[in-house]
């Protein structure tokens, strides 16, 4: 139960969001999903090494397209029955629309910017390769643990954090040793698989399924 | 008519959301479905509370979210609550 006595300010209201955001991702379908997301990189990555397969970066680049239509099938046949249906409005949702397309947006600016400068052989712009190129890997690595932290920050799941240096541990690993970044990119996703499953099964037995439950609640309205 | 405990929960529940139904309302709250109904049709009655039937892939489906003067009296109730606690002696 809230604290009512405590609820009225805006920090207790971005804690109820945050209970909000958790108890809907309790069910560890954003945890399939993001390990489904690091493993079909590493197998990519792996396909390219090993028998050449270039256009391996289409499957990780389609993936966000195809797995919308999936979870949300997924959300309402799982989640919904189980915890009921809650949309989140401009206070959440959009709230991570509007930080997917700002991080799209001053990525590809910067991009564009730091294309544009190379292509007219500006001196910054060739310093900024010279040392962006061999630490690739770094770069990366910290963005991808970046972006992680933002969207763990903003929906207030904290397992995100973890999988964010997880992702960066594997791209330094790469960077600083021998080992195949790509044996350890698919390790990493294996395990932010399991840890899905492992969420979903505690979420299926603590949410069994009772059907009737929602016309009874609503018929009583 | 907020400033019941339990109907706060409900108001600050939906302020944050759009919308959500009753079972998620009632997961949310750990309410039983006949103290939660018995509360949201007060505030249904006030205006503050609008329940949307609507049809989610073919199946009927209860919506339950603030209506504007629902938004504006909890505004208006998270204010005066404020100013009442600026106002006491430390």
């Amino acid at each position: 139960m809230y604290n009512s006595d405590v609820e009225m300010n805006e920090s207790s209201l971005r804690e109820v969001e945050r209970r909000t955001y958790m108890a809907y991702h309790q069910d560890g379908l954003l945890d399939i999903f993001v390990g489904v997301y690091v493993l079909l990189f590493g197998l990519g990555i792996l396909l390219m090494t090993t028998i050449e397969f270039s256009t391996w970066f289409v499957i990780p680049a389609i993936f966000p397209a195809v797995m919308m239509p999936i979870w949300i099938s997924v959300k309402k046949r799982i989640t919904m029955p189980r915890i009921g249906y809650v949309k989140f409005g401009y206070r959440g949702a959009n709230k991570m629309v509007a930080i997917f397309l700002g991080l799209t947006v001053a990525g590809l600016g910067a991009f564009m910017l730091f294309g544009l400068g190379a292509f007219m052989g500006q001196g910054w712009a060739l310093t900024l390769r010279n040392l962006i190129i061999p630490n690739g890997m770094i770069i990366v690595g910290i963005l991808a643990a970046a972006i992680s932290s933002l969207f763990a920050y903003t929906m207030g799941l904290k397992r995100l954090y973890a999988y964010g240096i997880l992702v960066l541990t594997s791209f330094l690993t790469g960077h600083f040793t021998t080992i195949p970044f790509e044996y350890v990119l698919l390790a990493i996703g294996l395990v932010i698989i399991i840890n899905g499953f492992v969420l979903l099964t505690r979420f299926i037995r603590k949410y069994p399924l009772a059907p009737g439950d929602e016309t009874n609640a609503e018929e009583s309205l | 008519m907020i400033h019941e405990p339990t109907r706060l929960m409900i108001m600050t529940q939906l302020y944050v959301v759009e919308s959500a139904d009753f079972i998620f309302l009632q997961h949310q709250l750990q309410m039983t479905p006949g103290n939660l109904s018995s509360h949201l049709s007060k505030l249904e009655e006030a205006g503050y509370v609008e329940i949307v039937k609507e049809f989610i892939e073919r199946k009927p489906h209860t919506a339950l979210k603030l209506t504007k003067k629902g938004h504006e009296a909890y505004k208006e109730y998270q204010q005066n609550l404020k100013q009442v606690f600026s106002d006491s002696p430390t």
